[in-house]
Formats: structure tokens, C-alpha cells, sequence
């Protein structure tokens, strides 16, 4: 199940990091920091690598569509998954799913409709007149939709 | 359609309240469309996340200033642009024979003066919406014969 999800701005500024506590660290906030922020240069190795797609597309045959906004599982460590997403607005959602949990196969195509789904909410929530661009989204509501999403979807 | 003149009408009023505003704040018969433009700004940056959300990612800048032409033009204004050109080197201009909120008054050269006012909202969210897709750009807005109407985009490459 998804422990972590976190959106980052253009500049790479966190804008929204949460999570659901079941993570055995003591310092949740923290580590779950540093899982995203890990993620982050990942990101932008496959953005590059999309940019151009025509020269080495015959050896990334594994991703079908390279504009896909989706860019699938990032890396995995021995305790987590990280899956990216990136907006053509170049805000980046990350997922990350725990693989020592019960009930951790998560299918791929579960994580893309939980990505596609927290940008139609993150496409609400600048839509908040009380939301500045570039600011933390300090929304209750944003808030609490994206936990309901963490429990059900993934 | 009544839903389709609200926002028309929205829009009429919102410059009408903004002259009214600079107005009494300058005295003078100065103009001063900053401020509708900056509407359009921050609704134009709004919209964009909503919009291209569905879209694959844009390949270049044409491809985005395409996407402009066709899916945001036909969200906002009901009709796509009818002609866009561009040097390649960073200048599009974009023009619509029918623009919206010009057809509902004229057709000729009656109020052209007044014109400016209502294409200011406009060139602000182009703008709003370029620069949300990481494009900054100067946009400005030609008329000559109403109802139709060009807005010229200049990319700004640092």
C-alpha cells in the first residue's frame, strides 16, 4: 500500500508531502522526506531521456509511449517503491509504496489511475482562490482526499 | 445560448469596473488595463493545469503554441483560431477572424478605439497559460477590423 505521496513544484520545492503513518521508522516526516527527494534526480533522468526519444527509443521499448505523463516505477529499494508522474505544467507527483507490508504486489496500472487520479485533485486544489501558485498547498481538504486515496486505491 | 453570455457579459463588466477604478484612483483619461490583464493571468495559469491534463507531453514549443490554437482556444472562446504563423524563432501570431468578444459589437471600424479594452483579458491569459507551461512570453493584441483579431506571442529565451 501507498505509505507516502508527495507533489513537487517546478523549481523542485515541496508543495505536499503526506503520509499515512504505519512506516516502522521512528522518524516519519523525515524519511519520507528523504524518499522523495531521492526520487527527484530519477525524475529528471527520464524527462531528459524523453526529450530525445527518437535516438534510443529502440532500447526503451519497455515504455510504450515516452509522452506518457506517467513514468512508472522510478527505483525500488529494499523497503520501498517510488513511482513518478510528471504534469506538462513540470509539477511532479511521486507515490511511494511500501513492499514489506502485506498486500504489497501492486499492480502498475493500479498506481498509474492513483497518479492520474491525485493530479485531477492537485488540478482542484490550485483552483482554491486561497492558493497561491508556488505555495504549499495547505488545503484540509486536498489534505484529506489525498489520504482516502492512499487507503482505497493502492 | 444564456450560458454562454454570462461569461461575455462578466467580462464587459470586469473592464467596465476596472476603468471605473483607475478612474478615480488617477483622475485621469489615462487607461490603465494591468489590471484585467492580470485576471487574465492568474486564470490563465489556473485553467492550464486542468486542461492539459489529459494530453500527452508536449514534444516542443509548436506543439504547445498548437495546443493553444485548437483545445484552449475551444474551451474559452468556442471556435479555434483560424491562422497561426510563426518565424520558428520564437514569434507566433495568432489570429482569429471571429473573435468572441468583439462579434457581439461591431463589425467594421465602429469603436475600434475602444478595443484594446477588451482584448487585454485575453492577452493575459495566453500569457497566464504559456507561462504555467514553463514558457514566458510577451503577448500583445492587434486590430484592425473588428471582429477579427491577432495576438502576437514573443518568447522570451534566456
Amino acid at each position: 500500500m501507498a505509505v507516502c505521496v508527495a507533489v513537487i513544484g517546478k523549481d523542485n520545492s515541496p508543495l505536499y508531502i503526506g503520509g499515512i503513518g504505519n512506516d516502522p521508522n521512528a522518524d516519519n516526516e523525515l524519511s519520507r522526506q528523504w524518499l522523495v527527494h531521492t526520487a527527484l534526480d530519477a525524475l529528471e533522468e527520464r524527462l531528459s531521456t524523453t526529450n530525445n526519444s527518437n535516438t534510443n527509443s529502440s532500447t526503451n521499448t519497455a515504455r510504450a509511449d515516452l509522452r506518457d505523463l506517467y513514468l512508472g516505477l522510478l527505483y525500488s529499494t529494499d523497503t520501498h517503491k517510488i513511482y513518478g508522474y510528471v504534469t506538462n505544467t513540470r509539477i511532479k507527483l511521486v507515490l511511494v509504496t511500501s513492499s514489506t507490508s502485506p498486500g504489497s504486489n501492486i499492480r502498475d496500472a493500479e498506481v498509474r489511475t492513483a497518479l492520474r487520479r491525485l493530479h485531477a485533485l492537485y488540478a482542484d486544489a490550485i483552483c482554491n482562490p486561497f492558493h497561491l501558485p508556488g505555495d504549499q498547498i495547505t488545503s484540509l481538504k486536498f489534505d484529506k482526499q489525498v489520504k482516502s486515496l492512499m487507503l482505497n486505491n493502492v | 445560448m444564456a450560458d454562454d453570455i454570462v461569461f461575455d457579459l462578466l467580462h464587459s463588466e470586469i473592464i467596465n469596473y476596472a476603468l471605473e477604478q483607475t478612474k478615480t484612483t488617477n483622475g485621469s483619461k489615462e487607461v490603465d488595463l494591468s489590471v484585467v490583464e492580470y485576471i487574465g493571468f492568474a486564470a490563465g495559469y489556473k485553467i492550464m493545469e486542468r486542461l492539459t491534463r489529459e494530453w500527452p507531453r508536449f514534444k516542443d514549443e509548436l506543439d504547445t503554441m498548437k495546443f493553444i490554437c485548437t483545445d484552449f482556444w475551444t474551451c474559452i472562446y468556442k471556435k479555434q483560431i483560424d491562422n497561426l504563423r510563426t518565424n520558428h524563432q520564437g514569434v507566433y501570431v495568432l489570429q482569429d477572424n471571429a473573435f468572441r468578444f468583439l462579434t457581439n459589437f461591431s463589425n467594421g471600424h465602429q469603436y475600434l478605439e475602444y478595443a484594446p479594452r477588451y482584448v487585454a483579458y485575453t492577452c493575459g491569459l495566453i500569457r497566464g497559460g504559456l507561462a504555467n507551461l514553463c514558457i514566458n512570453s510577451i503577448v500583445t493584441a492587434e486590430v484592425q477590423s473588428m471582429p477579427s483579431c491577432k495576438f502576437h506571442i514573443h518568447v522570451q529565451r534566456t
